[in-house]
């Protein structure tokens, strides 16, 4: 099945008022913000879903063994109208622990994966943002 | 032309650099690419099949070149040439860490800036990528904060040299000049 695009990643570093920016921009339910978390199917009723964080849930899908490539890709499949706010993690000094250093290329290459298939990705910086794609 | 290419861990930095040089290097030019990581575990061997295989097909001639990049012209053959070289983040790295005596961060900006600037002056095309090791916002031990010295320094010198600088962002190119 051909998917409708309609997702929309926001990417930053830390603390610059991402969720903030996206909020202001788009009329959603706070309710409707998921912190680190894939709502379940049926908890959507067909609203606007932010996912808050992203990197956080990738962190511990993979703590707990899962496969969060796969499982952010099945989610989309059944839920493309969402937001996706995640922090950029990689613009640093490549850490020691093995795990670490999984997990920033692994976050990486999932932002690759997303904006190819977002419809719009926006890059926050102090708040402010600029659309990449 | 010489093109610097920046971006973060798993940014997908390399894989927009190798389209980048197949589509500079016209038919009959030969490509190079500069390999300067090295291997010493199974992790860094995965590392180098995973960019291996990205660039299967595409007609590079590997030249593997872990500190004083500008030896590597001495193995090309004479003409056109397209090069591509990855990258400075681990150029640096075993430019300063090496010997057992570290090389100062001048010394390290000098050597890489300067081997460069041959490669540049030897190539029709050159893509240098480099890595944004700037934002973790960790203050580390002074090795590293001389690495991380050094790396902005030559960072800077290449954009100077650079025709075009493109930061990639998931997977985007983002032209900063």
């Amino acid at each position: 099945m051909e998917s409708v695009k309609k997702m929309k990643l926001v990417i930053g570093g830390t603390a610059q008022g991402k969720l903030e920016y996206v909020l202001l921009k788009h009329d959603v339910q706070k309710n409707m913000v998921w912190d680190g978390v894939l709502p379940n199917d049926r908890e959507l009723n067909g609203n606007i879903v932010i996912i808050n964080h992203l990197h956080q849930w990738i962190k511990n899908c993979m703590v707990s063994g899962g496969c969060p490539e796969d499982e952010i890709m099945s989610f989309l499949d059944c839920n493309e109208d969402c937001i996706i706010i995640c922090d950029e993690i990689g613009n640093g000094i490549v850490p020691i622990d093995p795990f670490e250093r999984e997990y920033r290329e692994r976050t990486g290459r999932i932002l690759v994966q997303l904006a190819m298939r977002a419809e719009e990705v926006e890059r926050i910086i102090c708040g402010i943002g600029q659309k990449i794609k | 032309m010489m093109i610097l290419v920046v971006g973060g861990s798993g940014s997908g930095k390399s894989s927009y650099a190798e389209k980048t040089a197949v589509s500079l290097a016209q038919s009959g030019m030969k490509k190079y690419y500069l390999a300067t990581m090295q291997v010493f575990d199974d992790e860094g061997r995965k590392k180098v099949d995973r960019h291996r295989n990205l660039r299967n097909g595409k007609g590079f001639f590997t030249i593997e070149q872990p500190t004083r990049i500008s030896g590597a012209l001495e193995k090309m053959e004479d003409g056109d040439r397209t090069v591509l070289l990855e990258c400075i983040s681990n150029l640096t790295a075993n430019e300063m860490f090496s010997e057992e005596q570290a090389v100062t961060e001048m010394q390290v900006t000098d050597n890489v800036i300067r081997d460069i600037k041959m490669l540049k002056d030897q190539t029709n095309h050159l893509i240098v990528v480099s890595n944004n090791v700037f934002e973790d916002g960790i203050t580390y031990d002074d090795a590293t904060t001389k690495y991380i010295q050094a790396m902005g320094k030559i960072n800077q010198k290449l954009a100077a040299l650079a025709d075009r600088i493109v930061e990639v962002v998931a997977g985007i190119p983002v032209i900063f000049k």
